[in-house]
């Protein structure tokens, strides 16, 4: 009984890490589209932001199925560097600039 | 443990760091650097003489043992080249103060000439295909950062192609060395060279594609027929002493791993590889490079152009694979790189004398200065090869090795380049040297026979090749027994 | 240039840019026998830098970290060199490491390796390296010192 539910919990795992896998591509890929496409360049960084965010679900996912924590940090360093990428795209689309001589 | 053999690569490395913290006091790394290059061919000719009585000198990079860890290889090929390497830097150092501008100084000239280097003796001295690619990165980064000195605006449009290019082939490299891994499981080139000869004959037709497909990426950087179309326009653009150390060393680092590699790993099918191939691509690079030499009247065109029939004569000794044939590709090699320099730094003071680079204006620049004049006329006959310098010596040993393996038209073609090299050159001489006295002479004469010297110094170890080919021979003939019989070099690298 | 009102981005940034710089310090310490190391950890701490450049600008973050990056870049260098010539002066072979388990005060049992000493080259030419390309892109004014090279 307890075999049994331990293989039935792992087919089911590999059966949603699959979906997932499927859906974060699906996604990444309209968002690519809006990336280019984009009206607007706010659009585009709005798009970037969220590709990002998938990426860091991807790398989530990857660690689940690879059994590892050792891609933990990865998220989190992701995370950073969009966050700062971003910070980056939305100054430049407001002040044109992105580090100033001097900003009071 | 015997780190010598990693010396000739870590002592610039540290030369480089240091003159990098004084960028701006010119004097003193001016001074820093002809000192420690001294001192550095004082060690690499140690090391030369300690390989050639002893025998070959393995280091193992952090005392991994050879197939696992990083082998750096000296043996009688590669440190002849790392001294030659060493002799033509060594003048190159003493050239660059009189040829460069401040400004050009200033801006880390002497860091990425000291990278340069540490990465042509890297190249030259590694028993590693992976560590081979970072030897290349390691010297192509210093010569993005020569090539653009100087922020002209042709140095930065030739020097887009010159990354893009080079960029290209270090990606088909790092290709080549995913499919060299997945098929024999090891980096090591004398571990590789033992794992193929034990895959069965019937299979041996995929480790003949790989060993084109590298061929190719060395072909690009030794600039051989089909894919030398980037290095004219991008080794004319910069500084004379850049350009004398890029036609000197880069593109022979190039021929020389296509000499390592076809010499150790892949000499199953010389058949196809070397006696079909390379003959012929031999045979195509002679002749196109030395057309493109008398299509120009720039004249430093003229002698990056004489860098292409060069590498079509060292090739051609390679597809031969016989003792006359390497010997003689040996002895050009070295020559080739020590001639080249000296005509590069030889053009550049005719450049400053004559005050321009344009062949049709310029004339009877002998008149005041006939050193400058009689030494043209003397690297022109030597690179030629007129008997009795060094090129003759090479070219008798390659084209006794053609002959005797009744290749006629490969004979007939290098003795028709060799004579339009020399028509080439001697343009420059009759045409440039002799003549009315030309107006706009530059009356700086201390700068131009500063920018002599050091010329000098290297026709003279080029005159030395040639007279003195007695002394020179027999180690050439040594270096060319130890190439076609490869156990000494598997045993020296995974034994020691 | 309008004076804007960034509060947001200022106060985050005081929170955010010491986060990131304890996270680069335990990158650095990790690139042991984990994901991490010398190259990682300096990208990390650039990417600090690099944020409180973007929201404080050029002047101010200059008068706080009067650090020349080239010379920065120059030094990491010499240490990684130096950090594989060292082990030359015991004879064995270059970039050859040692390692051991120490008891610190503090901190208990640690696993020590001079290989530390290298990465720690490779984080200030990492450092030294991001910063120079970024800031000469990002600050490229007219009166450069090294626009005008002659030819």
């Amino acid at each position: 009984m307890q075999d049994q539910l331990e293989q039935f919990g792992e087919q089911m795992l590999n059966v949603v890490l699959i979906i997932c896998f499927v859906t974060l591509t699906i996604s990444v890929l309209l968002l690519l589209i809006r990336t280019f496409k984009g009206p607007s360049n706010a659009d585009r960084a709005v798009a970037i932001d969220t590709i990002g965010v998938n990426m860091m679900a991807i790398t989530g996912l990857v660690a689940i199925q690879l059994v590892t924590d050792k891609l933990n940090d990865v998220v989190l360093l992701i995370g950073i560097l969009l966050f700062i990428g971003t910070i980056a795209i939305a100054k430049f689309i407001e002040k044109g600039v992105i580090i100033e001589q001097n900003n009071h | 443990m015997n780190n010598l053999a990693i010396l000739p690569i870590i002592l610039p490395l540290l030369a480089s760091v240091i003159v990098a913290f004084i960028p701006s006091k010119l004097n003193i790394v001016r001074k820093l650097s002809q000192a420690l290059m001294v001192i550095f061919l004082i060690i690499v000719g140690y090391i030369a003489w300690l390989v050639y009585h002893n025998g070959v000198i393995v280091t193992q990079g952090g005392g991994w043992d050879a197939p696992f860890g990083i082998s750096i290889v000296a043996d009688y090929l590669s440190i002849l080249l790392v001294l030659t390497t060493y002799i033509i830097a060594t003048a190159a150092v003493f050239y660059a103060p009189h040829s460069l501008s401040d400004q050009q100084e200033k801006f880390y000239f002497y860091t990425f000439y000291f990278l340069l280097i540490s990465g042509v003796s890297g190249a030259f001295l590694t028993g590693d295909l992976f560590n081979l690619f970072v030897f290349f990165e390691v010297l192509l980064m210093a010569s993005y950062g020569l090539i653009v000195l100087g922020n002209g605006k042709a140095q930065l449009r030739e020097s887009l192609k010159y990354v893009l290019v080079n960029l290209f082939s270090s990606m088909l490299f790092v290709t080549t060395i995913a499919f060299i891994y997945s098929l024999v499981g090891t980096v090591n080139m004398a571990h590789i060279a033992e794992r193929v000869e034990a895959i069965p004959a019937e299979q041996q037709g995929i480790i003949t594609g790989i060993g084109v497909l590298l061929f190719f990426v060395f072909a690009v950087k030794a600039a051989i027929f089909p894919l030398y179309y980037w290095l004219p326009n991008s080794y004319v653009v910069p500084n004379p002493v850049i350009s004398a150390l890029f036609g000197a060393l880069l593109t022979k680092i190039g021929i020389y791993s296509i000499f390592r590699v076809y010499t150790l790993i892949f000499v199953h099918d010389t058949a196809f590889t070397h006696q079909q191939l390379f003959i012929w691509l031999a045979i195509f690079t002679m002749l196109f490079g030395v057309i493109g030499a008398l299509s120009t009247n720039n004249v430093k065109l003229i002698v990056t152009y004489n860098i292409i029939p060069a590498i079509g004569f060292i090739l051609m000794g390679i597809g031969l694979y016989s003792e006359d044939g390497l010997a003689g590709s040996v002895y050009y090699l070295m020559h080739d790189m020590v001639v080249k320099a000296a005509l590069f730094f030889l053009i550049g003071a005719l450049v400053v004398a004559a005050g321009t680079k344009d062949l049709s204006k310029m004339s009877g620049v002998i008149q005041r200065f006939p050193l400058l004049g009689w030494l043209f006329f003397l690297g022109t006959i030597v690179l030629a090869g007129v008997p009795p310098f060094s090129g003759f010596i090479g070219k008798l040993l390659l084209l006794r090795g053609a002959l005797s393996q009744e290749y006629f038209l490969l004979t007939i073609v290098a003795l028709l380049s060799s004579l339009l090299i020399l028509l080439s050159m001697i343009r420059i001489f009759i045409r440039g040297f002799w003549g009315e006295k030309m107006e706009g002479m530059t009356n700086d004469n201390r700068k131009v026979h500063a920018l002599t010297i050091p010329a000098v110094f290297l026709l003279a170890i080029s005159i030395f090749l040639g007279v003195g080919a007695e002394y020179v021979l027999p180690y050439v003939d040594t270096i060319s027994t130890y190439l076609l019989d490869r156990t000494e070099y598997i045993s020296a690298v995974l034994k020691g | 240039m309008k004076q804007s009102n960034d509060l947001i981005l200022r106060t985050t940034t005081q929170i955010i840019a010491f986060m990131l710089l304890g996270f680069s310090v335990y990158l650095f310490f990790a690139g042991h026998n984990a994901p991490g190391g010398g190259f990682i950890g300096g990208l990390m701490t650039s990417a600090a830098i690099i944020l409180m450049y973007m929201t404080y600008g050029f002047e101010k973050i200059e008068k706080i970290i009067p650090i020349n990056f080239r010379t920065l870049t120059v030094t990491g260098l010499l240490i990684a060199v130096l950090a594989g010539m060292g082990s030359m002066l015991f004879g064995a072979s270059f970039l050859s490491h040692a390692d051991g388990y120490y008891h610190l005060p503090l901190i208990g049992e640690k696993h020590l390796a001079t290989a530390l000493i290298f990465d720690l080259g490779v984080y200030l030419v990492v450092v030294g390296i991001t910063l120079t390309i970024i800031l000469s892109i990002a600050t490229d004014s007219e009166d450069e010192s090294n626009q005008n090279v002659g030819v």
